[in-house]
């Protein structure tokens, strides 16, 4: 059974349909690249499988590890192993990095009937993290993105996706914006969260990101609609061809 | 303007002998009776009602009540206690710290009573608004004057601890000096509590003076309790290079009214204005600051949350006058205010009047909901919706706690409002 199945998805917001009919199937251990040109509908895709209120699903259905994904909450999907990267983070001042650290963490554990985890296994744990994305141990008592550059929010992102160890990690747009050493932190971090047992899609906009994480799979959404898959070569396509010639190829 | 007058049981209250100098007594108690309470027609009082005071019938405490304790204890390092029961002073503490004196405002000279009851900026003895300093100034007996010598650091906290309700239908009128001389530092904390369920209003006016180069570092802490009124004014002169930082917590209270006036009157001189205020349930909590800026090169910084649950109110009016010759002038304010339903309730209002042409000035006020978006995020890092609005709440106050200058009263704080978030009832919050 695929990690995450979906269906005939049709999402709309206010009254103007986005999503117009996508399939897509992924299974543990498989890289997914959505790519698209602005206005294609992938951050619509990302807001519908996270659960954000305004969105209406119209028609379709996703299935996430075997549950019915439009039946939960935001927070029950995160606690089901799906976590949602987001494009531009959140600012959150007055609420510490480490505070929502833990609290992710435990509300993951207590769903898995886990203790809390003791503070000394925590930091350790944590500082550890935080030294793979070269970041410093003081982000951890700053506000939760609070007056971060944009490369520290999205290295912000994975730390929290380190931790959690989601089994679907979603990523959106988590390379825009980012310099070159930026790209290079967060690529490897994204490279150390593959593995047998966690599916990850890549939501971009370039291609730049599938040189430094190499997708098993590469998704054209245009038009709220996936019109080619293939493999990594068609991002390479898409690099030299832009999107125009695969648009027409396609319709 | 016809006006009411004051209602007969205080009027009857007023008291033959005070401890202001005779001239400075008799002039407010002839003028009180007269203007009476300051009512919502009146400029600066447009947002609270006395009406709970009118009618209140309050009576000067008949008993000393010396045994009674706070309940709660705060995280304080060997703390210079100076208790007030009822507005009735319990003694001037043997251990005092090196530069320190302090006496009964009962037993000080005559030019030290006369000090106490002139506080710069002058209230004006006819005006409605000022009418409650007028009648403190009428009323009071009871006091406390704190002296802090020359260049004289004061690591203990000096804690005046107003422990209000212990009797029935009580009110008290108290007043306090706080002198700092030329390069002192020294902290002022008024712990308020209440320490019975009785109705109690408590009128107090603290008048402060800081000389040259020395810095007061003033702390009113209340402590949530549903029957307490307070009326409480605030006096501080600055001269120059002077430094007053002002940390304003209020968790709660039937009707709570503070007023600053900060007189930044030499250059150099700075001000730092903190506050949150957190009312709930059917609260009142207000605060009305007024800062001039007297003389050239001073600044001030300003910060200010509420945070409003059930159908509690907040009120913030800020004023920053900047006087004509006073050049190159920074202040800022800020307040940013947090409505947490549908029936509570924020006024805020910023007042900037400026004469001086060379001033960097600004001023931003905010009153809103959650931040959705922020929700959001954490939704989908797992944490559950309730807990995501507890969040949000306990770090929109720790903003401000994490400006306070002791650290065992910021944890102590942080426990506090996560404790409060702890007992609300989330069931009505809607989207909110």
């Amino acid at each position: 059974m695929a990690l995450l199945e979906i269906k005939n998805l049709h999402a709309e917001i206010d009254g103007k349909e986005i999503l117009k009919g996508i399939d897509l199937s992924i299974n543990a251990g498989e890289v997914h690249a959505i790519m698209g040109p602005n206005g294609s509908g992938k951050s619509t895709l990302c807001h519908v499988l996270g659960g954000r209120d305004g969105y209406e699903v119209t028609k379709g259905s996703i299935t996430f590890d075997g549950h019915d994904l439009l039946e939960m909450e935001t927070e029950e999907r995160a606690i089901a192993g799906l976590l949602l990267g987001f494009q531009h983070p959140v600012e959150i001042p007055g609420v510490k990095n480490i505070y929502l650290l833990k609290e992710a963490l435990n509300a993951k554990r207590e769903a898995q009937g886990l203790d809390e985890i003791d503070t000394f296994s925590f930091m350790k744990q944590v500082r550890e993290l935080v030294a793979s994305m070269n970041m410093d141990d003081a982000f951890l008592h700053r506000g939760v993105n609070a007056g971060f550059s944009g490369g520290e929010k999205k290295r912000n992102e994975i730390l929290q996706m380190l931790l959690l160890e989601p089994k679907l990690a979603l990523l959106d747009e988590t390379d825009s914006g980012l310099d070159i050493d930026a790209l290079k932190v967060v690529s490897d971090g994204i490279n150390r969260m593959r593995g047998e047992e966690r599916g990850i899609i890549l939501v971009t906009h370039y291609q730049r990101l599938l040189n430094y994480v190499e997708p098993d799979f590469v998704h054209v959404l245009y038009k709220g609609r996936i019109i080619k898959s293939g493999d990594k070569s068609l991002a390479h396509r898409l690099e030299a061809e832009g999107y125009q010639e695969i648009l027409e190829e396609a319709s | 303007m016809n006006r009411t007058g004051l209602p007969e049981w205080l009027s009857d209250a007023l008291p033959e002998q005070a401890a202001a100098p005779s001239q400075i007594a008799q002039a407010a108690r002839s003028q009180i009776e007269t203007i009476g309470l300051p009512g919502l027609r009146d400029e600066e009082w447009r947002w609270t009602n006395l009406r709970a005071i009118q009618r209140g019938r309050f009576a000067a405490p008949a008993g000393v009540g010396a045994d009674i304790e706070p309940g709660t204890r705060l995280p304080l390092e060997n703390p210079v206690r100076l208790r007030f029961v009822d507005g009735i002073f319990q003694g001037v503490p043997d251990d005092l710290p090196e530069g320190v004196s302090i006496c009964a405002l009962a037993d000080a000279d005559e030019s030290v009573r006369e000090a106490a009851f002139s506080p710069r900026p002058a209230p004006s003895v006819d005006n409605p608004n000022d009418a409650l300093v007028t009648l403190n100034t009428a009323m009071a007996r009871e006091g406390v004057v704190v002296d802090v010598a020359a260049n004289a650091i004061v690591e203990r906290p000096i804690v005046i601890e107003w422990l209000d309700g212990a009797t029935e239908s009580v009110m008290s009128h108290p007043r306090v000096l706080v002198r700092l001389s030329q390069s002192a530092t020294a902290t002022l904390l008024e712990h308020i509590e209440t320490v019975g369920d009785q109705p109690a209003w408590r009128n107090s006016v603290v008048v402060s003076s800081i000389a040259a180069n020395a810095a007061l570092t003033h702390i009113a802490l209340g402590l949530d309790g549903e029957s307490r009124l307070t009326t409480a004014r605030t006096f501080a002169e600055l001269e120059r290079d002077a430094r007053y930082h002002s940390y304003n917590i209020q968790l709660g209270g039937r009707m709570i009214r503070r007023e600053y006036d900060i007189h930044v009157g030499g250059s150099g001189a700075h001000t730092d204005l903190v506050g949150l205020m957190m009312p709930r349930s059917k609260q009142l909590l207000d605060t009305h600051t007024r800062i001039t800026h007297a003389a050239a090169d001073t600044t001030s910084n300003e910060h200010y949350r509420t945070i409003a649950d059930d159908a509690g109110r907040g009120v913030f009016k800020g004023r920053i006058l900047i006087e004509e010759d006073a050049q190159r002038i920074e202040a800022y304010q800020s307040s940013n205010n947090l409505l947490l339903s549908d029936n509570a309730e924020i006024d805020a209002k910023p007042e900037l009047e400026i004469y001086a042409d060379d001033v960097s000035c600004s001023h931003g006020a905010t009153i809103g909901r959650l931040d959705q978006e922020a929700l959001f995020y954490l939704r989908t890092r797992g944490v559950p919706l309730a807990e995501a609005r507890g969040l949000l709440i306990a770090g929109f106050a720790q903003e401000v706690i994490d400006e306070l200058p002791l650290p065992e009263l910021r944890d102590w704080l942080t426990e506090q409002v996560e404790h409060r978030l702890g007992e609300r009832d989330v069931s009505g919050d809607g989207n909110a």
